[in-house]
C-alpha cells in the first residue's frame, strides 16, 4: 500500500501538449478513477504513472519516493490491461507466475503465490490451460490474478472492463470492488464509464484536453459538478441546463427563466447580484407536484417507461427538460406537468465561463 | 435443374485439377528429371534418343561425386556459410526489425525504404566495389567474408519480414511485461519473439534458402577450395574438353535435397508466417 503523487504533470508530442500540469494527491488504499472521453489523457497519464510512458515534466512519487526516473519494473507496480496482455504462449499459472519469477521468487513459493492468488479469484481449475482457451471474464480474472499475485504498492487499471459484455461487467465490476476492500492497495482506475468512477472510485478525476475538470470523491462530483462539462458527462440522463437569470426579490434570491421560478437557498442574499446564470439540475430531482407547489411548468414531450422508473421528456418554455419519475407515471403527451425541486439540490453555472457559482 | 447445377461443377473441378496437375508437372517435371538422369551410366545420359526412364540404374554416380570430387567439402562449405548468414541475420535483423517495429526516431521510414532501395539493383552492381573492399580487410577467399557479403544484401530483406511480424504483436504485452519485470531487451526476447516464431522461422528459412545457392558472390570472392561452395564447385567442374554430365545430377540431387528438407522440416511456420 503506498500514497500516489502526481505534481504538475505534463505531456508533449513534439509541439501538442497532450497533458497540461496536472495535480493528483491520492491517500494510501485510495481508489482513484481517472474518467473522461477519448482523448482526454487519461491513459497517457497511467502509461506515465506505470512509467511506460516519459513524463515531459513534473514529478510522479509512489509511497513518497519519486519514480519518473524508474524503469517500470522498478516501480512496485502491477497493471491491468483493457485488452487483457496475457502471454499467449504461457499457460494461465505461468501468467500469474511470471511477475514472480522475473523477480527471481523460488519455484516452490511461486506455485504457493499462484494456487493462493488463483484461489481467491477461483480460477484454480484453469491453470494449466493457455489464455486462447479462455472466456472473456476467466482472461480477466487472469489478469487480475497476474497483478495481485505480486503484492504491490500500487495496481492500474487501464479500461479493464471495456471487453466484457454488460453482464459480466457488473459482475467483475464489484468483483473489483471486493478486491480492493479485501487488499486495501491503493489502485488508479481508467475508465470512460461513469457508473464504474462512481461505483468504484473513493476519488473521482473528471478530464477533458488533458485538463482535471474535477477532482473530488464520487458523491460531490455528481451533486456538486465543478463546471457543465463535469455535470453533463456524469449522470445518465444529464444533468438538465436551463438559462435564466438570477433575481432579488422581498422574499430573498430566485431563479428564474420561462416556465420556471426557484426560491434559491442563498448563504447571503445580500452579496448576490443580479445576472444571467444557467440553472442545472438532475433528472431525479424533478419531482411531480401539485400546480401551487411546483417550481417548473411545462407540457409532456415523450413518456418513456424503463420498468423500475419513467423517463418524461418535458417542453420549458423554448427548453426540453428530462425528469425521472416513478414507475406508475399517467401522464399524458401534451399534457401539462407541474415539477418541484429540492433548491439545495440544483446547481448553478455561470454562463460565459460554464464553471460552477456557489452562492 | 440440380442435375445441370452438378454437371457444371464436374465440368469445373475436371478444369480446375487439370490445370493444377499441369502445372505441378511443368514444376516438378525438371526435378524428377534430374533424379532419374542421376541413377543413369554416362552413357545412357548422352545418347542420340532421349531415354527418359532409365534401362538400368545405378548409385555410383552418387558414389564418385562424395568420394572422388571435392563435393564433400564444396557442401561443407555451403553449410558453413549458410550457417553464419542465418546466425547474423537473425542476431542483428531481430533486433534491427524489433527497434523498427517499436521505437518512433527521425528517418525511421527514410531508412527503412533506404533497406528496400539496395534490394533494387542487382548484386551484380555492387560485386567489384565489394571485391574491393572484402580484399582490403582480408576476407577475400573466406567463408566469414562470404557470409558478411551476403548478409549486406539479405539482412534488408529479413528486416522487413521481420518487421511485418513484430508489427502485428500486441504492444501491450511487452508492456505488461516490463511491468511484471523484464527490461525492454527481456521483454523482446521473452514475449515478442515467441510471439513472432513463425516469422522468424519463416525468414530464417528464406536467408537459408537464397544463401545455400548464391551463385554470383560466391564466384567472386572465392578463390581456392578451401571456401568454395557447392554452386561455384558445380561449376568449376566443367572442364575444358569434357562436360560431367553423370557428376551434375546427383551432385544437384545432394544440394538441393538439403533446402529442400530444410524448407519441409519447418513448412508449419513457414505457411503460418
Amino acid at each position: 500500500m503506498a500514497t500516489l503523487s502526481i505534481k504538475d504533470v505534463r505531456k508533449s508530442y513534439g509541439s501538442v501538449q497532450v497533458l497540461h500540469g496536472v495535480d493528483i494527491e491520492l491517500e494510501d488504499g485510495g481508489f482513484l478513477v481517472l474518467l473522461g472521453p477519448s482523448g482526454c489523457g487519461k491513459s497517457t497519464l497511467l502509461n506515465m504513472i506505470a512509467g511506460l510512458d516519459d513524463t515531459s515534466g513534473g514529478d510522479i512519487l509512489i509511497g513518497g519516493r519519486s519514480v519518473v526516473d524508474l524503469a517500470p519494473k522498478d516501480r512496485n507496480i502491477a497493471m491491468v490491461f483493457q485488452s487483457y496482455a496475457l502471454y499467449p504462449t504461457m499457460s494461465v499459472a505461468r501468467n500469474i507466475g511470471f511477475g514472480l519469477e522475473m523477480r527471481g521468487v523460488g519455484a516452490d513459493k511461486r506455485k504457493r503465490a499462484v494456487e493462493d492468488a488463483a484461489r481467491l479469484l477461483q480460477i484454480s481449475h484453469l491453470l494449466d490451460r493457455r489464455p486462447a482457451n479462455l472466456s472473456g471474464g476467466q482472461r480477466q480474472r487472469v489478469a487480475m490474478g497476474r497483478a495481485i499475485v505480486r503484492d504491490p504498492e500500487l495496481f492500474l487499471f487501464d479500461e479493464p472492463l471495456s471487453n466484457l459484455d454488460a453482464k459480466l461487467r457488473v459482475e467483475m465490476r464489484t468483483e473489483i470492488k471486493r478486491l480492493h476492500e479485501r487488499l486495501g492497495t491503493s489502485i488508479v482506475y481508467v475508465t470512460h464509464d461513469q457508473i464504474e468512477a462512481m461505483t468504484l472510485g473513493t476519488k473521482v478525476a473528471v478530464m477533458k484536453g488533458g485538463h482535471i475538470q474535477q477532482l473530488a470523491d464520487p458523491r460531490t462530483v455528481y451533486e456538486r459538478p465543478a463546471n457543465m462539462f463535469v455535470a453533463s458527462f456524469i449522470g445518465s440522463p444529464a444533468m438538465n441546463f436551463l438559462p435564466g437569470r438570477l433575481v432579488r426579490d422581498a422574499n430573498g434570491v430566485r431563479f428564474e427563466a420561462s416556465g420556471v421560478s426557484i426560491a434559491m437557498l442563498a448563504g447571503k442574499p445580500a452579496e448576490i447580484s443580479e445576472r444571467p446564470v444557467i440553472l442545472g439540475m438532475r433528472p431525479e430531482e424533478l419531482k411531480v407536484a401539485a400546480r401551487d407547489q411546483a417550481s417548473v411548468t411545462g407540457v409532456i414531450d415523450v413518456v418513456e417507461p424503463t420498468g423500475p422508473e419513467t423517463m418524461v421528456t418535458v417542453q420549458v418554455g423554448d427548453r426540453s427538460v428530462m425528469a425521472r419519475v416513478p414507475p406508475r407515471f399517467a401522464g399524458q403527451r401534451n399534457e401539462a406537468i407541474f415539477l418541484a425541486v429540492d433548491p439545495a439540490s440544483v446547481n448553478l453555472f455561470d454562463p460565459d465561463t460554464e464553471q460552477r457559482i456557489d452562492i | 435443374m440440380i442435375e445441370s447445377k452438378r454437371h457444371r461443377r464436374l465440368i469445373a473441378n475436371i478444369a480446375t485439377y487439370t490445370v493444377l496437375v499441369s502445372l505441378s508437372a511443368f514444376c516438378i517435371g525438371p526435378m524428377v528429371w534430374m533424379f532419374l538422369t542421376s541413377l543413369k551410366y554416362e552413357a545412357d545420359i548422352v545418347t542420340q534418343t532421349m531415354q527418359y526412364i532409365p534401362s538400368r540404374i545405378t548409385f555410383d554416380n552418387y558414389v564418385a561425386i562424395w568420394t572422388q570430387s571435392g563435393f564433400p567439402l564444396l557442401i561443407g562449405n555451403s553449410l558453413v556459410v549458410t550457417l553464419l548468414t542465418v546466425t547474423i541475420c537473425v542476431v542483428t535483423g531481430t533486433l534491427a526489425a524489433y527497434a523498427f517495429s517499436r521505437f518512433a526516431f527521425r528517418g525511421r521510414d527514410r531508412l527503412m525504404l533506404g533497406y528496400l532501395v539496395v534490394r533494387m539493383f542487382p548484386a551484380v552492381m555492387v560485386i567489384i566495389p565489394l571485391y574491393v573492399v572484402m580484399r582490403g580487410v582480408g576476407l577475400v577467399d573466406s567463408r566469414f567474408g562470404l557470409a558478411l557479403a551476403y548478409t549486406s544484401f539479405l539482412l534488408p530483406l529479413f528486416v522487413w519480414m521481420l518487421k511485418g511480424f513484430f508489427d502485428s504483436a500486441p504492444r501491450e504485452l511487452e508492456s505488461a511485461a516490463r511491468i511484471d519485470g523484464s527490461t525492454r531487451l527481456g521483454a523482446m526476447v521473452r514475449i515478442v519473439v515467441p510471439l513472432a516464431r513463425n516469422g522468424l522461422v519463416a525468414s530464417s528459412v528464406f536467408i537459408a534458402i537464397a544463401a545455400w545457392n548464391e551463385f554470383l558472390f560466391a564466384l567472386m570472392l572465392t578463390t581456392g577450395q578451401g571456401s568454395r561452395t557447392w554452386p561455384v564447385g558445380l561449376q568449376l567442374m566443367v572442364g575444358e574438353f569434357q562436360l560431367p554430365w553423370a557428376f551434375w545430377p546427383p551432385a544437384a540431387s545432394s544440394a538441393s535435397s538439403r533446402s529442400s528438407f530444410s524448407s519441409l522440416s519447418s513448412n508449419e511456420p513457414w505457411f503460418r508466417g
